[in-house]
């Protein structure tokens, strides 16, 4: 096997690792749908007397059903820095790191299970949505690239959380960095207002967030079908991935000096 | 302790079978913060032996493995495993050892079985020996009738034995294990012991392994080396280490007249008092009957005679306490075991 072989299989085995470890208790998978549920069922529905919103002819439950999406797998994915203080605690992630397999496997294939937990969501969203009555474009292309960004999206924040985790080095401090990051990003994007509303300062911030990028993009596969902004979208996404990875991968070791 | 420099002169005279597995010469680990882990330490484990390295907590033991496991970079200073350099080329030098960390390092979400399938995945070992070998360690592990339960389940003692059957598994050249038996129960401990030794007898796996545990590196080790305050303060095979702190002592109970003094050959008196003589002696066992026989030959009556040997307790005792006192303070200690606590176990 030549070392890129290697590396991709060591991410897929990882990955495997972890999905293996969801199919013996999915728990925490279908506790993580009540969230998101709630965002469409009580504030989409309650929202949706309000049309005084200038969604471009959508309802606000339609509008903010790829928010909500896209929200739920940025509140997994940034909590993977967490399993990976933990995976430290307990002795794993040394022996992880003690086999041969390369420092970027072991991001790649944890950035990979997060994916695999996005994929879930985003299915959930589906299912929800079909339930409730709120009417998406169900075109088989569409469902594959909203779930493919979502996979792309949720491997983007956990390696930005595997990064984080290895300056702030225990659990505690992982939980509130997690919150300091995730409720920010969700209220300076366009997940569940248009950008246009917001004040300018907001507006130039909503410029930089990722979250914008990705709701962008699944609201255009989702709702509009206009894809004409979606090469822009999946560039950013692919682009701040590729470097958080990288940067994972370099300073994971700090976690275990 | 002193170390031929390996010097790099393209080919190494091979002595029958005696290659190194490893080489580690004037590794310092320095944290950030100032504290000196290791201190230009050297030593080198035989291909085919069980080594031990022993120390007080916070000697630098772990850091030492963590560096040969490539885990963590050096300061200063070279290692070779199997003559590979570990700096330059850290994945093929991974590719060539298991590593058992002291903490339990088994994944309790999932079941024995995926634990040994998952880690022969990433060690790459071949897809059409994986199964068989999986099945194989189980078996001999005694772990077969539980190999689909979670491992979360499981007993310490499985536990360890299933990090051990790993590598069964993976067939590393070198396993490292730290702590192997700590807090495990005399029979689970038992179990890990025989395990270990026959890893090394069947499969010629070199061991370095690291213990608190004086009689079990006796039992195992063919050499050892004692570290204190992150430096080597001796080594050896356990036998010449245990002669050094002195010889044996044999106790005889005799009546009749008893000398002051007896031939140096047999040893040498230490007291004589009522009929009880102390002697110092180098092999106390063949010393017995000599004596015994000296002492009749002089007209004693020998009623009873004793032989108590010094530990690897002692030799312990001596090196790491005396350096402890020599240089290191309480303050020291602390601010290394903390340190070493910071930054990982």
């Amino acid at each position: 096997m030549s070392s890129l072989q290697r590396s991709v299989s060591s991410a897929f085995t990882i990955a495997e690792m972890e999905a293996r470890k969801l199919r013996h208790d999915s728990t925490e998978l279908w506790m993580r749908t009540v969230q998101p549920a709630l965002w469409l069922l009580v504030f989409g529905e309650v929202f949706n007397a309000i049309r005084g919103l200038n969604l471009g002819g959508f309802s606000y439950i339609q509008y903010i059903a790829p928010g909500v999406l896209a929200q739920s797998v940025l509140f997994i994915a940034i909590f993977y820095g967490i399993t990976i203080v933990w995976e430290r605690d307990v002795g794993l992630l040394t022996k992880l790191l003690s086999t041969p397999s390369p420092r970027i496997s072991v991001v790649v294939g944890k950035a990979l299970a997060a994916g695999v937990r996005g994929i879930f969501q985003g299915i959930m969203i589906f299912a929800l949505a079909l339930i409730i009555g709120v009417n998406l474009r169900f075109d088989p292309l569409d469902i594959a690239g909203v779930l493919l960004v979502s996979v792309l999206f949720a491997m983007c924040f956990a390696s930005l959380s595997m990064t984080l985790a290895s300056f702030l080095k225990t659990r505690d401090r992982m939980m509130g960095i997690g919150q300091v990051i995730t409720m920010p990003l969700f209220f300076a994007s366009n997940a569940i207002y248009p950008i246009s509303l917001m004040p300018a300062w907001l507006q130039t911030v909503s410029v930089y967030n990722p979250l914008s990028y990705v709701v962008d993009g699944m609201r255009a596969m989702l709702l509009t079908g206009d894809y004409s902004g979606l090469p822009v979208d999946i560039l950013v996404i692919f682009a701040f991935t590729t470097a958080f990875i990288l940067s994972a991968s370099v300073l994971l070791k700090r976690l275990i000096e | 302790m002193t170390v031929p420099q390996q010097l790099e002169t393209g080919k190494e005279p091979e002595e029958e079978g005696s290659s190194l597995a490893v080489q580690v010469s004037g590794l310092t680990k320095i944290y950030p913060g100032g504290t000196k882990a290791v201190d230009n330490v050297s030593f080198e484990v035989k291909e085919g032996e069980i080594f031990g390295l022993l120390g007080p907590n916070g000697a630098g033991k772990t850091t030492t493995i963590k560096i040969i496991t490539t885990i963590s970079r050096p300061t200063a200073g070279a290692i070779r495993v199997f003559g590979v350099d570990a700096l330059s080329s850290p994945e093929t030098v991974r590719r060539m050892l298991g590593f058992v960390p002291q903490a339990i390092s088994v994944d309790g979400d999932l079941s024995g079985y995926e634990n040994l399938l998952i880690f022969a995945k990433l060690f790459y070992v071949d897809r059409d020996q994986r199964d068989r070998r999986i099945h194989e360690a189980l078996e001999l592990f005694g772990l077969a009738d539980r190999a689909n339960d979670l491992v979360k389940h499981y007993s310490g003692g499985m536990m360890r034995r299933l990090e051990i059957a790993q590598a069964l598994v993976n067939r590393p050249r070198l396993l490292f294990l730290d702590e192997p038996s700590i807090g495990l129960d005399p029979y689970s401990r038992l179990q890990v012991i025989d395990h270990i030794r026959q890893l090394n007898r069947n499969f010629g796996t070199t061991i370095l392994l690291t213990t608190h545990d004086m009689a079990e590196a006796d039992e195992l080790c063919d050499r050892l080396a004692i570290m204190s305050m992150g430096k080597i303060a001796t080594s050896g095979a356990p036998k010449e280490l245990k002669r050094s702190v002195g010889g044996d002592v044999l106790t005889v109970v005799a009546s009749g007249k008893l000398p002051d003094s007896i031939p140096p050959e047999l040893g040498s008196v230490a007291s004589s008092l009522q009929g009880t003589m102390k002697i110092l002696t180098v092999d106390g066992e063949k010393a017995i009957p000599r004596v015994t026989d000296h002492l009749e030959g002089l007209g004693a009556v020998v009623e009873s005679v004793s032989l108590s040997r010094p530990t690897l307790d002692d030799v312990f005792m001596k090196y790491a306490q005396g350096s402890l006192q020599q240089e290191g303070t309480y303050k020291d200690a602390r601010s290394a075991r903390r340190s070493a606590t910071r930054h990982g176990r």
